[in-house]
């Protein structure tokens, strides 16, 4: 703490006396600050100690997104966690501030600054602000990747190529497509049908498979706690675990143009036995539907039948007058439909 | 400098001492090194962002329309463009060599053989944008292409402004101070900066020597 | 208008060869190049490059049955541009420099048409940029309440969702436009040469012309309105940037030219920082505000290219039909968001590092205390602009990108609030045990660490990639940001302003009026955005007019807040009217009583700044610091003393405290005239 002796022997004064000019002393001329560190210590930690459990345990559980999905639990646990640590720094910060502003302002006539090399620079102070910060910060870092890793890279989009997969075998994957401006699911293995509506089984691990059709969009699950970008011409793929059931929020999350905030629409989980029957229901109503659709890919490149001006390749190609260069030409057959890199 | 009367309402007076003065030229100098540097460093990043552009669709190879049937722009003309900026680098090292040597005439010759190669290869390059065999968006090397040669444009131009400035105004105080040791040996403040300038200008296009080197294998020999 | 004699001594730019300069001849201002010049040749440029886009683009099959094409726009747009910047004259010395002719010096002036005007004094780019930063804030700003005005309701709509997305769109480019030359414009430029203790900057040139770079920014982007707007928002991603109207060119070619001045601006501030500081002035005495600053031109200077570079290959692609950002053409839409967030990432840190600057500059003023730990503070800033190279993708966690670089990222990302946290160790440390005076830039700095603190700890929330899946894209990133950028650096700005502008402009505002806006602005602020935060959490996305029922309320908080927030900012602009135009009370020299080297001058500053080109004899926060030398010494008392300039043949030194307001006064040196 700054501190300074000038060798000076006064008296020991307890407290401030209104008009004294010079600092705080004790018998042998030390200036005494401690008082003001036991102060804001003291009260800091009685704050954080009220503070975080309260907020753990009262807020905690009702943290979004929620507990529906695995991976909506770690999320939560990991904000309940973060903010567990983050309290008590800003309840440091705002007490300091608070403590200076009430005990040091000017009006209070308390004792001269000091000014000099003591209150330029102390550097067991600054050293352990960079310690303890560095230590929080690799900490929050560690957990943060322990978090990510742990129920299969928690939810968030990881491209085409995962590396933190679900622990279970078991996967369903349900193909996401977005495009301006509403989401459609396919689901492969139940003969590759799509539908609008978005049904998951409880307890399975799902992936979803998301791609776009035209421009960059996002989908975000908020109740199961998913986030993937839908990107033309990638894949990229998120994992949850459902164990509630109920209904959850399909919203888009990347500005994809007009109708962007209108494109949400709802799903629901449901028991892994009724949801095996609606999917077998579901592909039986749509059978007809489904030979239409183009072959089951991770990515799709539109049809655009003209429509696009000629910017993407087409397959039938009656109204496009402009020639495009790399494109499948009327005729031939259709490229594989291979998974490109991002 | 010539005291004039000056009406009460008007100015304060600048009076500067020759220690002001020298200062400020020294820090003028500075700053002369300074820009050239940071300029060097902006059009590095600059280039880095199409490079990375380069790359990356190089490696993502999206729609397998990356490089299809290793199709390369002409090869003849980008290697005359590339002589030519090479050209125009050399010969303004060169000229700065004499320059320093004492012969500033020499540099001078060099100098504005080197704006001339330079706006030759300008020519080179928008020519050979107007004739490319390939449509400008058919893949990604015919994209990165186009994009390079338009930023290749500019700093060819950059640079032919520049040294073109400096044999400029080499022209205006090569007589003014013939007898104060030629503009490689004079002390004046006009010609002190001058020299900074130039040592900056020829580094400059050392850097556009460089980045034309690297960009000519990128797109002609890779 | 006064014609003036007047000669200066010496040239005006060193190592001219200077022929004698006379009289100023009576030819009018008028038909000199002003602002009215540069609005013919902006417009007269429009319609050029309206016709050279339509000779060139009309029959290209891709402008068939279009009304407008895009390569018209961009020339319209680039042509008005070039026009301009010749109407204001910034071309005369590039083109006289091809002749080898050197320009007739600038005679100073003290009319009020050289604010109209490119001017080679940087005191009146800074009060340009003041006016300029302004216009794109209010302009930014009462987009902002068509915003929150849409978002009273989830359900009833006031706006069309193509006029919504236009307007949330060009209120995030126009702020993004405007935060980055917030501070490095108006007081970057007016004073840090004074800080430093030069006469000049090194480039004034190039500093006037990225003012009024700056400003033609701004025209170009107005131009989106007209042309329908562009519904990217200000990250712009690809492909829907292929695919929008015209009013897209107006985003990035206005970006371009924005980003054009940014390096313009930053590379002049860098080149005199590093080589025009007075002698004596060790980097370790340099103020901690133009540190903040030289930490930011790294960043301008280095980052700006990828955006222009980025932007370019994005007109590239809507004119000529490249297909940079077209996945199914061999681009990828990775592409722009890779090289935008590259840029993008920096460009926050180029808005928060001057605010974190004014605020400990500010700090040892009103506590009368040396600022603690100055060491760490330049190194946390240059720390920090280092990193920011090395953090961008955290902006696309979610976005497909390759999984292992995301832990790398988060470190990395985490790694950066180490350096940015220094600022509170540094402020903190300044208040213990001082002496505060809550004048109104105190309370403005005191905010500033309140706004910044909360801003900052949610950053590192977003950059935990569990907790970002949550939150990615929502109303806590939009929260996030205006409390870093809007409480950190506006707050630091408007503390900046009260704290400098009776320097800046001679006059003294209302401090009655000031701690209103103060107390305002604070409480309004907060109750906008901390709202956004529970928002964002509930899972409302950014960008969206349609949101869940039992978000109204939340909702209606802020927007209630975000009007009375913008009526505060009325308070300002009445104060700043009122006290320097229409009742003005000329300012102290020193009102603040600070040892800041700006401060030893005259106010009104005169044009050369320093009558003699001061010895810096140490940094200037040594407060309650009985012996300490004063900060620099003024100059030699007699005209053209040899080693008036050489350290340690100083003059000796005077007690800072007995230094009289008016330093003439007992100076034995010829007086002013």
């Amino acid at each position: 703490m700054p501190s300074e002796s000038t060798g000076q022997s006064e008296p020991s004064s307890g407290g401030t006396s209104p008009s004294v000019s010079g600092p705080e002393r004790t018998t042998d001329g030390q200036v005494d600050d401690t008082h003001h560190w036991w102060r804001i210590i003291g009260f800091w930690v009685v704050m954080s100690a009220i503070a975080d459990p309260l907020f753990y345990y009262l807020a905690g559980p009702h943290i979004p997104p929620g507990t529906m999905s695995n991976v909506a639990q770690g999320a939560q646990f990991d904000f309940n966690i973060l903010i567990v640590a983050a309290l008590p720094v800003m309840l440091a910060v705002w007490i300091y501030m608070g403590y200076a502003i009430v005990n040091w302002r000017a009006s209070r006539n308390g004792p001269e600054p000091i000014g000099g090399p003591r209150a330029r620079s102390n550097i067991p102070i600054q050293t352990t602000w960079i310690v303890f910060t560095t230590a929080l910060v690799l900490f929050l870092f560690g957990f943060g990747t322990y978090e990510l890793v742990q129920p299969g890279g928690a939810g968030g989009g990881q491209g085409p190529s995962p590396i933190w997969t679900p622990a279970s075998h078991d996967v369903l994957p349900i193909q996401v497509i977005g495009q301006q401006w509403k989401w459609t699911y396919r689901y492969p293995t139940f003969g590759g049908f799509e539908t609008t509506q978005l049904v998951v089984p409880d307890h399975t691990a799902i992936a979803f498979h998301v791609t776009s059709l035209d421009v960059v969009h996002d989908f975000w699950v908020y109740q199961l706690g998913v986030k993937a970008d839908a990107n033309p011409g990638q894949d990229d793929v998120a994992f949850a675990t459902p164990q509630q059931l109920g209904t959850f929020v399909v919203r888009c999350d990347e500005l994809c143009g007009l109708w962007h905030g209108a494109m949400y629409n709802y799903g629901s989980v449901l028991r892994s036995a009724k949801f095996e029957s609606w999917a077998e229901a579901t592909e039986k109503r749509l059978a007809e539907n489904t030979k239409f659709l183009p072959a089951f890919a991770w990515t799709y490149t539109p049809d655009a039948n003209g429509a696009d001006g000629g910017y993407y390749p087409d397959n039938v190609d009656p109204y496009s007058t402009v020639e495009t260069y790399g494109a499948t030409q009327p005729g031939e057959p259709l490229p594989s439909t291979k998974t490109t890199k991002n | 400098m010539v005291d004039k009367l000056v009406p009460a309402e008007s100015f304060p007076i600048l009076r500067e001492t020759p220690e002001e003065i020298a200062y400020e030229l020294r820090a003028h100098e500075g700053a002369l090194w300074s820009g050239s540097r940071m300029l060097m460093g902006i059009w590095a990043f600059a280039f880095a962002a199409l490079g990375f552009a380069y790359f990356y669709l190089r490696s993502a190879n999206n729609a397998d329309l990356w490089r299809p049937a290793r199709i390369t722009a002409p090869t003849g003309v980008g290697a005359a463009v590339f002589a030519f900026s090479l050209a125009a680098a050399i010969l303004a090292a060169y000229g700065l060599w004499r320059f320093r040597l004492g012969s500033s005439l020499d540099w001078e010759v060099a100098g504005w053989t080197g704006v001339l190669c330079s706006l030759t290869a300008v020519s080179l390059q928008i020519w050979q944008l107007t004739d490319l065999p390939f449509f400008p968006g058919s893949s990604g090397y015919a994209s990165c292409f186009v994009g390079w040669a338009g930023m290749n444009i500019v700093l060819l131009l950059c640079g032919a402004y520049w040294l073109e400035t400096l044999l400029a105004r080499h022209l205006r105080l090569r007589r003014a101070v013939a007898d104060d040791g030629g503009l490689a040996r004079s002390t004046l403040p006009a010609v002190r900066l001058f020299r900074v300038n130039l040592e900056g200008c020829t580094y400059f296009w050392a850097f556009i020597a460089f980045v034309a080197f690297f960009f000519w294998m990128l797109f002609y020999l890779v | 208008m006064a014609t003036s004699t007047v000669d200066t001594e010496g040239p005006s730019y060193p190592g001219e060869v200077s022929e004698g300069h006379g009289v100023i001849g009576a030819r009018s201002d008028w038909l000199k190049p002003n602002v009215t010049w540069a609005i013919v040749g902006a417009v007269g440029g429009w319609f050029f490059g309206r016709y050279v886009g339509d000779l060139i683009a009309g029959n290209w099959p891709v402008s068939q049955n279009t009304t407008m094409n895009n390569v018209s726009v961009v020339f319209a747009m680039s042509f008005g541009v070039l026009g301009w910047i010749a109407g204001i004259g910034a071309l005369t010395y590039p083109i006289l420099k091809m002749l080898g002719r050197e320009p007739a010096p600038v005679q100073p002036s003290s009319s009020w048409v050289r604010y109209f005007r490119m001017t080679e004094d940087h005191k009146v780019v800074g009060l340009q940029y003041l006016i300029g930063v302004l216009v794109f804030l209010f302009t930014g700003g009462l987009l902002a309440m068509a915003i929150r005005t849409e978002l009273l309701s989830p359900t009833s709509h006031v706006f069309g969702p193509g006029t919504y997305i236009a307007i949330v769109s060009e209120h995030g480019t126009m702020m993004m436009m405007m935060a980055s030359s917030a501070v490095v414009g108006p007081l970057g430029n007016w004073l840090v040469p004074l800080m430093i203790g030069s006469r000049r900057m090194a480039f004034p040139r190039i500093e006037a012309f990225s003012f009024w770079i700056f400003m033609a920014g701004y025209l170009v982007i107005m131009t989106a309105l007209p042309l329908g707007g562009f519904p990217t928002g200000w990250t712009a991603y690809a492909p829907l940037q292929t695919q929008a109207n015209p009013g897209m060119d107006a985003y990035l070619v206005g970006f371009a030219v924005i980003g054009i001045g940014m390096i313009a601006a930053g590379f002049n501030l860098a080149a005199t920082i590093i080589n025009y500081r007075a002698p004596g002035m060790t980097w370790s005495r340099v103020p901690i505000f133009v540190w903040s600053i030289l930490a930011t031109t790294a960043l301008l200077v280095l980052a700006t290219p990828t955006l222009i570079v980025a932007g370019y290959l994005g007109v590239l692609d809507r004119t000529v039909q490249t297909a940079f950002y077209v996945t199914e053409h061999g681009g990828s839409s990775f592409l722009w968001e890779n090289l935008f967030w590259f840029f993008g990432h920096p460009e926050v840190y180029i808005m928060a590092l001057p605010g974190f600057g004014i605020v400990m500059e500010m700090m040892p003023v009103f506590t009368r205390k040396p600022l603690f730990a100055y060491r760490v503070a330049a190194a946390g800033m240059i720390g920090v602009a280092l990193l920011s190279f090395f953090v961008w993708q955290h902006h696309l966690f979610q976005s497909g990108i390759n999984p292992d670089m995301r832990p790398l990222f988060m470190l990395t990302t985490e790694l950066i609030s180490i350096p940015t946290g220094f600022l509170f160790l540094v402020t903190l440390g300044t208040l213990w045990r001082a002496k505060i005076r809550f004048e109104v830039p105190m309370l403005f700095c005191l905010g500033m660490l309140f706004n910044f603190l909360i801003g900052g700890i949610t950053g590192v929330f977003l950059s935990d990639v569990p907790v970002d899946v949550t939150v990615h894209g929502s109303f806590f990133v939009m929260a996030h940001f205006h409390y870093t950028i809007m409480g950190g650096l506006i707050f630091a700005l408007f503390g900046g302003l009260y704290y400098w502008l009776p320097k800046m402009t001679g006059k003294v505002l209302n401090q009655r009026l000031a701690k209103i806006h103060f107390w305002t602005f604070f409480v309004f602020f907060n109750c906008t955005f901390f709202p956004l935060f529970l928002v964002g959490l509930l899972g409302m996305p950014r960008r969206v007019f349609e949101y869940a029922h039992n978000l109204q309320t939340l909702n209606d908080i802020s927007s209630v807040s975000a009007f009375l927030l913008g009526a505060s900012f009325l308070i300002f602009i009445f104060n700043f009217v009122w006290s320097v135009y229409i009742d003005p009370v000329k300012a102290p020299d020193n009102p603040w009583d600070s040892r800041g080297l700006e401060w030893q001058t005259a106010t009104p500053v005169p044009w050369f700044d320093f009558e003699r080109i001061p010895v810096v004899l140490s940094d200037p926060y040594r407060y309650s610091e009985p012996g300490a030398p004063p900060v620099a010494d003024p100059g030699a008392p007699s005209l053209g003393s040899v080693g008036a300039m050489s350290y340690g043949n100083a003059v000796g030194p005077r007690d800072v405290e007995s230094l009289p307001d008016r330093p003439g006064d007992l100076d034995p040196r010829p007086p002013i005239l």
